[in-house]
C-alpha cells in the first residue's frame, strides 16, 4: 500500500502515535471498557434473536401462509428484507475493495467495521430466501448438485444466479475480511493477558510475524482480493435486481433496475456504516480515527448515491410515460396515489428529499444530524423495497386479481429479529475483534515531516 | 437391583417353584392369552356388518369393459328442490368422486350447475347423522322400530287420528306411492308439505318456456337461467342465440326487470331495476304501451326508453315473445305476464304448460305448513313425523312452528343431519344420500329417472320412501324393492330388460309429460292497483349457493363465490349505492332491517300481527342485523337479502355464518316486504369477497360484440406478436380451450366442477379474505360503464397455458414446465415454492398453498378425492392443468384403440359442467375440431395477448343486443 497522499485534513488526528492506535483499539476486545453498557445492549439484541428464532420455527411449523403473503402479492417482507438486507451488505465491500483500489484512503479507518457489517447483513440476507420458500427443505435443487434423476436448476431464472451471486460474495467477503483481520490478530496475540487468550488469537492469526515477507504476501493477496471483490459488488445487486427486472411485471420489468439496485445499495449501506459507527466512536473513543472528516466524506457518498437514486425512480416514471403502456402508467399512479401512497411518500421523502440537507456543510460533519438522516435513509430504502414489491403485485394486469397485502405479526417478528441478530453479531464483534483495522491506521500517524 | 423376573437361563432349583406358573396379579397367562384370542376374534366380528339384503355376486367375472382402476360411471339423478337433476356419477374402487352431467336427461343436457357439483362432497360431509338418536343419545333402528311397532297399534286402531306426515313436496313416485299408501292405510292421517323454496303452479300447470325460440325476452323477478329446475335447460336454449357463428348470431334480446342483481339480469340486453312495487308501475307502464295507451309520466327517462323499446320488440317480434314471471312474483304479475304472453300469442310458440309434477298441490296433501301449524295449535296431533324437511330453521317467523311442534307429543324426524328441527324430536333418524340409496326422481318436464346407489349406506341411513314405507306397514321393504314395484307395470312385457336400460340411461322412456297451452286470464290484471308504495322494500331471495339453507353444511359450496357479488362465507343485505350513500353505509357496515309491525304484506294490502320472532322488542316488528355489501344493480328503493344463513344446528361448515333472514318472512308474502327500515349499527361485519375490484379500468379485458355486426365491432384481430426465438413445434396434439363469453353466464358450475375433479381444498374465510382461495378456475366479473356494454361481464379465468408462459421462465427448479403438446405442466414433487411463477403470471391463475390446507387424514371427505389427482402438500404451487389426467385417460383408450385421440373425447371438468357450453376444449392441430371452428370466428381475442404470451386458452367476445345504441345500462343508479 502507498504511503498516504497529501490531506487537507489527516486521517488520524493529530497526537496518535502506533502505539497508542494500538492501546486504544486493542483495548476494546482485550480490557472490556463499558460492560454494563455491552451487556445491556447484548442482551436487548438476543432478546430480539429468540423472536427471531420463534418466528422461524414457527414458519417450519405452520409453513408460509403465517404471513401476510398471498395471491396476488406472493412475496412480502421476506425478500424485502432480503433485498434490504443485502443492500446493506454492500457497503463493506465497496468501501474495502473499490475505495481501495480508488486510492480512497479515509476507508482505512472504516473499513474493518465495515465488512464485518457486510458479513452480518449477509447473513441476515441470506435467511430470506431459505425461510421464504414453501418447501425450505428442499433449498438445495437450486444448486447444481448431481441429482439421481439427472434434474439441474433452471438456470433461466434469476433466483438462481442469486444463489451463485449472493453465495460468491458471502465466501469473499468473508475470506477478505479475515485476511485484513489476520495481523490485527497477531497484534491482539501479542497483547493480550491471559494464555489462552493469547492462543486463541494467535490460532487465527496463522503465524503472523510481521515479517517482509509476510507483508509483501499480505498486501499482494489483498489486492488480488480487492480486485476480485469489486465485479461483486456490482454483480450482487444487479442480480438481485433481475430478480425483478427479468419478470414482466409493471414495475419490475425496467432495464434501469441493476445500477438502481447497485446505487440503491451503496446509499442503504452507507446509512447503515453511518447508523453503526457514529455510536461506536462515541462510545469507545475512536473519534482520534473516525474523524468528522470522514463522516463528511461518508455523506457525501449518501448524497451521490442518493442522486443516483432519485435518477432511478425519476427513470422509472419517465419510461412509463413516454412508453405510454397503460399498465405502466397505471403502476405509477398506483403507487403514488393508490392505497399504498403512504409508503410510496415515505420513500421518497427519506431517500430523495431528506439526503438533500446533505448540502450543508454543517449537516455533514454533525455526528447527530448525520445519525437522523441515516436512520431516515435505512428506513427509506426498506420502504423502497416494500413498494417495488407489494406495489407492483398488489395490483397488475387483470384488475379481477388485484388485493392487498399486510404484514402480520410474524412478518414483524422475522425482520426485526434479524435486527437483533445483526446487531447481537454486531455487539460480539466489537467484544472480541478489534473494530477498526490498526494495521492500516498505524499507516497515517501523523507525524511532523509528513504534513505538509 | 435384582431383576424382578430372572433370565429364565439362570433359573436353577427355582424354575417351577411354587406359584411361578400363575400371573402375580391374579391374571395367568392362560387366562391373558384366551383374553387377547377372544378380544381379536371379537374386534374383527365387531367391524363387520349385517350382511346386505340383496345378492352379492362376486366378481368372478370383472365388470363389463373396465378394470377396478378406472372410473365406472352410473346413471342416477339428484334431487334439486325436488326436481331430478339427471348425473352420471363416477366410481372410483367403489367411492362416488364426481357428478356429471347426463346428456341423457333433459333437466341436465350433459350439463350440471355447482350444487350439483358439490353434492358429492355432502355425501361425504362429516357432520351427517350418522345414527339414530333417541332424546340427543345414540339409539338404533331397531329400538325406533320397537318403538314403532307399538305407536303403529295404537295409530291404526283410531285409523290414524293424530298423526301428522310432514315432508317436502317431491316428485319421486316411489315416495309419492308409500306416502299414498301410508295414507290409505291410516286414512284419518294427515300429510302436509313445507318447503321454504315453493314453486308457483297455475291451475295444477305448471308454466314452462322455450327460450331457443324466443327473440325477445322480457324477465320479471325471474332467473330462470340460474334459479330454476330447468335452468340447465333454458341456460342452453338462451345461449344457443348468443353463440357467433360464422361471424353472425341470430340473438335474442333479454329485458329484465329485477331488484337485485341475478345471473340472468347480468345477461339482459336492457335490464331496469325495480323493485317489486315499481316493478309494477313499470309492467303497467309497459301495458299501456301496448295498448296503444299514454303511459303514465312518472317514470324516469331511462325506463320510459326502453319499455317503449321492449313494446315495440314485443309486438314487432310477436309472436316469437315470451314474458316470464319469476317465483317470487304476486299473483298480479304471473297473470299479467300470462295474459300478455297469450294476447302476444307467445302462448303457441314458446310458453307451455305442463303438469303439475312435484307434489306442492297433490290432492291428497292436507296443505302446508300454515296448516300442519295450525292442526297442531288445534291440538289435534299427537304423532309428527318430519322427513326431510327442516321447518325449524326454515319456517316463516310468522307461523312460530317451535312453539306450535312443542304442543306434539311424539316427534320424529329423519333427516340427513341432525338439524334444528331434530333438535326439537325426541327421535331423530338418519335419511340416505341420494348416491347410496334406491329411489326415483321425475324431471321439471316429467321425465322420471331411477336413482341408484353407488355405494352401500355409510352410516345406515334409510330414504324416505323406505322410511315412510316402514311407518305404513311396519314390515318395510327395502328402497329397491319400492322402486322396482312403483315401475313395474311401466316397461311393457320384459321389465328387466327395460329396467336395465332405465339404469343405463338415467331416464325412463316414455314419461316425458306432454307440453300444452297454459290457461291465462282473459284480460292482464291492472297493475296500477297496490304499485302505490313508498319507502324501502325488502326482497328475500334463495342464496345463489346455500339456497335455502339446505346446503349450509358444504364448504365447497360456502367457498364458492356468490353469482351476483362474488362474497364467499356469508351473506348480506344488498343495498344499491344510492341508498348507501344516502344511509352513509359501506361494505361490511353491519345495518339492522326492521318491518313496521303494522306493515302491509306489499302488495296484498293485509295487515300482519306485531309478532317478536328476531325481535327484542315485541311491541316492533321484526328485525335482522346483517352486512351491508353495496350491490351494483340493486334497486335504489330495494334492499335484498338471501336466505339459508345464520344457521345454529347445519355442522361445523355451516353454523354461525352469516345471518337468518328468515324472521323476516311471512308465511302470506315470502319473498317481499314492505316498509322496511334500514339502520346502519356502526359496527363492522368482514365481509369476505373473492374479488375487490370491478372496474377494468379501461384495458381490453372483456371485448364486447354487438349481434348485429359482430364482426365489425369485436376489436382488434388476434395477432401474434414476433418473438426472438423460433416457434416451438407440437406434431403430435395442440391442446387449446376457448371460451365464448357470449354463452357464459356466470353460473360457476365450471369452478365447482374444478374443485371436485381435482382436489382442490378449501381454505376458509379468513384465508379467502387473505386472498389464498384455491380455485383453479374463476369467473372474474366485471362492472363496465362504458355506454354499449353490458354493466356486468363474466369471465372464466383458468390457466391460459401460454406457449411463452412467464411462469416457465422463472421458476428456479423447471417445476413448471411445458409438455410436448403445449401444456403448462405444474410438477408438484419438483416444486420449493418461490412463488415466483405466481408474481409473473399475468393472469395471476396460480394458487399456492400458503398453510396445510388438506383435510385431516381421517376426515370421510378424503374418500370424495379424485385418485388421478394428486393432493398437493403445504408450500406448492398449483393451476389448472386442462385436466390433464383427461387427457392422459383419452390417450390410453385412443391407443388402445391404435387411433388418435378424436375431437370430443375428452372434455374438461370445466367445460362439462358448463350448461351453455361456453367451454370448448380440443386439439388445435385437428382441423376438425370444434375448438379450431371456434376460434375462426370473427369475435374471437386472447386476453393480454400484447404481452406475446401466447395463450391457448383464448375467448370470445361477449355479444349483447341493445335496442338501443349506448342505452342499455338500464340499471344505472
Amino acid at each position: 500500500m502507498n504511503a498516504p497522499l497529501a490531506h487537507a485534513e489527516p486521517l488520524v488526528a493529530p497526537g496518535e502515535s502506533a502505539r497508542s492506535i494500538d492501546a486504544r483499539i486493542s483495548r476494546v476486545p482485550l480490557d472490556f471498557p463499558h460492560p454494563v453498557l455491552w451487556w445491556l445492549g447484548f442482551a436487548a439484541a438476543f432478546a430480539v434473536v429468540m423472536v427471531m428464532l420463534t418466528a422461524i420455527t414457527w414458519v417450519f411449523v405452520r409453513g408460509v401462509g403465517i404471513w401476510g403473503i398471498n395471491i396476488p402479492v406472493a412475496w412480502g417482507f421476506a425478500i424485502t428484507n432480503f433485498v434490504w438486507w443485502i443492500g446493506i451488505g454492500h457497503a463493506g465491500t465497496f468501501i474495502s475493495a473499490i475505495l481501495l483500489l480508488l486510492h480512497q484512503h479515509w476507508r482505512t479507518s472504516i473499513n474493518r467495521l465495515t465488512e464485518a457489517m457486510t458479513l452480518f447483513a449477509v447473513a441476515c440476507a441470506a435467511m430470506f430466501p431459505l425461510l421464504h420458500l414453501g418447501r425450505p427443505q428442499y433449498f438445495y435443487w437450486l444448486l447444481p448438485y448431481p441429482d439421481t434423476m439427472g434434474l439441474w436448476p433452471q438456470w433461466r431464472s434469476p433466483l438462481v444466479w442469486d444463489v451463485f451471486a449472493v453465495s460468491t460474495y458471502g465466501i469473499v467477503s468473508l475470506v477478505f475480511w479475515y485476511l485484513g483481520l489476520v495481523p490485527d490478530l497477531a497484534t491482539m496475540r501479542d497483547r493480550a493477558g491471559p494464555a489462552w487468550k493469547r492462543r486463541l488469537y494467535g490460532v487465527f492469526a496463522l503465524g503472523w510475524r510481521g515479517a517482509a515477507q509476510h507483508w509483501r504476501h499480505y498486501e499482494r493477496v489483498y489486492l488480488i482480493l480487492a480486485g476480485l471483490a469489486t465485479p461483486l459488488v456490482v454483480s450482487v445487486h444487479s442480480i438481485v435486481g433481475m430478480d425483478f427486472a427479468v419478470a414482466i411485471l409493471p414495475g419490475w420489468h425496467s432495464t434501469i433496475f441493476p445500477p438502481y439496485f447497485v446505487a440503491g445499495a451503496i446509499f442503504s449501506g452507507f446509512a447503515m456504516v453511518l447508523t453503526i459507527v457514529i455510536p461506536l466512536r462515541a462510545l469507545y473513543g475512536f473519534k482520534g480515527y473516525v474523524t468528522d472528516r470522514h463522516l463528511e466524506l461518508m455523506a457525501k457518498v449518501l448524497m451521490v448515491t442518493g442522486w443516483i437514486v432519485a435518477y432511478g425512480y425519476f427513470s422509472e416514471f419517465f419510461t412509463a410515460w413516454i412508453s405510454g403502456e397503460e399498465f405502466d402508467r397505471f403502476m405509477v399512479i398506483n403507487r403514488a396515489t393508490g392505497p399504498y401512497w403512504a409508503t410510496f411518500w415515505t420513500l421518497i421523502t427519506c431517500n430523495v428529499i431528506v439526503p438533500q440537507a446533505l448540502w450543508w456543510r454543517r449537516l455533514r460533519r454533525s455526528a447527530s444530524g448525520l445519525f437522523v438522516v441515516s436512520l431516515l435513509v435505512n428506513v427509506g430504502m426498506w420502504v423502497e423495497r416494500y413498494v417495488i414489491v407489494v406495489t407492483s403485485l398488489h395490483r397488475d394486469f387483470l384488475p379481477s386479481s388485484w388485493g392487498m397485502f399486510n404484514g402480520t405479526k410474524w412478518d414483524w417478528a422475522l425482520f426485526i429479529g434479524t435486527l437483533g441478530f445483526f446487531s447481537a453479531l454486531l455487539f460480539l464483534f466489537v467484544r472480541v475483534l478489534p473494530a477498526l483495522s490498526m494495521t492500516e491506521l498505524k499507516r497515517f500517524v501523523v507525524t511532523g515531516e509528513e504534513t505538509e | 437391583m435384582p431383576p424382578p423376573f430372572p433370565h429364565p437361563l439362570l433359573r436353577r432349583d427355582d424354575e417351577f417353584a411354587p406359584g411361578s406358573e400363575s400371573w402375580p396379579e391374579g391374571m395367568s397367562r392362560r387366562r391373558f392369552l384366551e383374553l387377547m384370542a377372544a378380544s381379536l376374534a371379537l374386534a374383527g366380528l365387531g367391524a363387520c356388518n349385517r350382511p346386505p339384503d340383496g345378492t352379492i355376486v362376486p366378481y368372478v367375472v370383472p365388470p363389463d369393459r373396465e378394470m377396478l382402476e378406472d372410473a365406472l360411471y352410473y346413471a342416477t339423478a339428484m334431487p334439486w328442490d325436488g326436481y331430478a337433476r339427471g348425473v352420471l356419477a363416477r366410481s372410483h374402487s367403489g367411492r362416488p368422486t364426481k357428478l356429471e352431467g347426463n346428456a341423457v336427461h333433459p333437466d341436465s343436457l350433459g350439463a350440471t350447475d355447482a350444487l350439483t357439483q358439490a353434492a358429492v362432497l355432502a355425501l361425504y360431509d362429516p357432520d351427517r347423522s350418522r345414527a339414530p338418536r333417541r332424546g340427543g343419545q345414540v339409539a338404533s333402528w331397531a329400538r325406533f322400530e320397537d318403538e314403532w311397532l307399538g305407536v303403529h297399534r295404537d295409530l291404526l286402531s283410531r285409523h290414524g287420528r293424530g298423526l301428522a306426515l310432514l315432508t317436502e313436496p317431491t316428485t319421486s313416485p316411489t315416495e309419492l306411492r308409500c306416502i299414498h299408501a301410508l295414507l290409505d292405510r291410516l286414512p284419518a292421517a294427515r300429510w302436509f308439505q313445507h318447503t321454504a323454496l315453493a314453486r308457483f303452479d297455475r291451475d295444477g300447470r305448471q308454466d314452462d318456456y322455450d327460450f331457443g325460440r324466443a327473440d325477445v325476452v322480457l324477465a320479471v323477478e325471474a332467473d330462470f337461467l340460474f334459479d330454476h329446475p330447468s335452468s340447465l335447460r333454458y341456460a342452453r336454449a338462451f345461449a344457443s342465440r348468443r353463440r357467433v357463428e360464422g361471424g353472425r348470431v341470430n340473438a335474442n334480446r333479454l329485458y329484465v326487470i329485477e331488484a337485485s342483481p341475478s345471473v340472468t339480469g347480468s345477461m339482459a340486453d336492457h335490464r331496469l331495476a325495480a323493485s317489486p312495487a315499481h316493478a309494477r308501475r313499470l309492467l303497467a307502464a309497459l301495458g299501456d304501451l301496448l295498448d296503444g295507451n299514454k303511459p303514465s309520466p312518472a317514470l324516469a327517462h331511462e325506463e320510459r326508453r326502453v319499455l317503449a323499446a321492449l313494446a315495440r320488440d314485443l309486438q314487432g317480434k310477436a309472436p316469437n315473445v315470451v314474458c316470464v314471471a319469476g317465483e317470487s312474483c304476486d299473483d298480479a304479475v304471473r297473470d299479467w305476464c300470462a295474459a300478455r304472453n297469450a294476447r302476444l300469442g307467445a302462448a303457441c310458440v314458446t310458453h307451455h304448460a305442463l303438469p303439475a309434477i312435484r307434489s306442492d298441490a297433490d290432492p291428497r296433501s292436507a296443505g302446508d305448513l300454515g296448516a300442519a301449524v295450525q292442526a297442531m295449535q288445534a291440538g289435534g296431533i299427537d304423532t309428527l313425523v318430519v322427513v326431510g324437511a327442516n321447518p325449524a330453521y326454515t319456517a316463516p317467523a310468522d307461523l312460530e312452528f317451535a312453539r306450535a311442534m312443542a304442543r306434539v307429543a311424539r316427534r320424529i324426524h329423519l333427516g340427513s343431519h341432525v338439524d334444528e328441527t331434530a333438535a326439537l324430536c325426541p327421535w331423530h333418524l338418519p335419511e340416505a344420500h341420494f348416491l347410496e340409496a334406491w329411489s326415483d326422481l321425475r324431471a321439471y318436464d316429467g321425465t322420471a329417472s331411477i336413482v341408484q346407489p353407488l355405494i352401500a349406506p355409510l352410516y345406515g341411513s334409510r330414504t324416505a320412501a323406505e322410511f315412510i314405507g316402514f311407518l305404513a306397514a311396519p314390515a318395510g321393504r327395502n328402497g329397491y324393492d319400492l322402486v322396482r314395484e312403483t315401475w313395474q307395470h311401466h316397461g311393457g312385457a320384459d321389465f328387466e330388460a327395460a329396467w336395465v336400460r332405465w339404469l343405463n340411461t338415467g331416464v325412463v322412456d316414455g314419461t316425458t309429460a306432454s307440453r300444452s297451452k297454459p290457461t291465462a286470464p282473459a284480460k292482464a290484471p291492472d297493475l296500477r292497483a297496490g304499485a302505490s308504495s313508498s319507502g324501502v322494500m325488502l326482497t328475500i331471495r334463495p342464496d345463489p349457493t346455500v339456497r335455502d339453507g339446505r346446503w349450509a353444511n358444504n364448504a365447497w359450496l360456502q367457498e364458492l363465490p356468490k353469482q351476483n357479488s362474488q362474497l364467499v362465507w356469508d351473506n348480506a343485505v344488498f343495498v344499491s349505492p344510492t341508498l348507501a350513500a344516502t344511509l352513509q353505509i359501506e361494505n361490511g357496515d353491519v345495518v339492522q332491517l326492521s318491518v313496521a309491525a303494522n306493515g302491509r304484506s306489499p302488495i296484498s294490502g293485509r295487515t300482519e300481527p306485531a309478532r317478536s320472532a328476531g325481535s327484542t322488542n315485541p311491541n316492533e316488528g321484526p328485525t335482522v342485523e346483517g352486512p351491508a355489501w353495496i350491490a351494483l344493480g340493486q334497486a335504489d328503493d330495494c334492499v335484498t337479502v338471501s336466505l339459508g344463513y345464520g344457521r345454529t344446528a347445519a355442522g361445523r361448515v355451516g353454523n354461525a355464518v352469516g345471518f337468518d333472514a328468515y324472521p323476516l318472512r311471512q308465511s302470506a308474502s315470502p319473498w317481499a316486504r314492505e316498509g322496511v327500515t334500514v339502520r346502519k349499527l356502526g359496527r363492522r361485519h368482514a365481509l369476505v369477497s373473492t374479488q375487490t375490484h370491478f372496474a377494468m379500468e379501461g384495458r381490453d379485458i372483456v371485448r364486447v360484440a354487438l349481434a348485429s355486426d359482430p364482426a365489425g365491432t369485436a376489436g382488434r384481430p388476434p395477432e401474434t406478436p414476433p418473438s426472438l426465438y423460433p416457434p416451438v413445434e407440437y406434431p403430435e396434439y395442440r391442446w387449446g380451450m376457448l371460451i365464448d363469453l357470449g354463452a357464459c353466464i356466470g353460473c360457476k358450475a365450471c369452478v365447482a366442477a374444478c374443485q371436485a375433479e381435482n382436489n382442490i381444498p378449501v381454505v376458509g374465510k379468513e384465508q379467502v379474505g387473505l386472498g389464498r382461495e384455491m380455485h383453479w378456475i374463476r369467473v372474474d366479473r366485471y362492472h363496465s360503464t362504458k355506454p354499449g356494454e353490458p354493466p356486468v361481464l363474466h369471465q372464466p379465468v383458468p390457466c391460459m397455458q401460454c406457449e411463452n408462459a412467464p411462469c416457465e421462465l422463472v421458476c428456479p427448479v423447471a417445476a413448471t414446465v411445458h409438455s410436448s403438446e403445449g401444456l403448462n405442466d405444474m410438477v408438484y414433487n419438483r416444486c420449493v415454492g418461490t412463488r415466483y411463477c405466481s408474481n409473473n403470471c399475468p393472469y395471476k391463475v396460480r394458487r399456492f398453498n400458503f398453510l396445510d390446507f388438506r383435510a385431516p387424514a381421517d376426515s370421510p371427505v378424503n374418500l370424495q378425492k379424485n385418485p388421478e389427482v394428486t393432493v398437493r402438500a403445504r408450500g406448492v404451487m398449483e393451476k389448472c392443468t386442462y385436466c390433464v389426467q383427461r387427457i392422459n385417460a383419452g390417450r390410453i383408450t385412443a391407443e388402445k384403440a391404435n387411433r388418435r385421440i378424436r375431437d370430443g373425447d375428452v372434455r374438461t371438468a370445466c367445460q362439462q359442467a358448463c350448461p351453455t357450453e361456453a367451454i370448448v376444449f380440443g386439439d388445435l392441430n385437428d382441423p376438425a375440431a370444434r375448438v379450431v371452428a371456434r376460434k375462426a370466428e370473427p369475435t374471437h381475442y386472447a386476453l393480454l395477448e400484447e404481452l406475446n404470451t401466447r395463450p391457448r386458452t383464448t375467448y370470445l367476445a361477449r355479444t349483447t343486443n341493445p335496442a338501443l345504441a349506448g342505452a342499455n345500462r338500464g340499471d344505472a343508479a
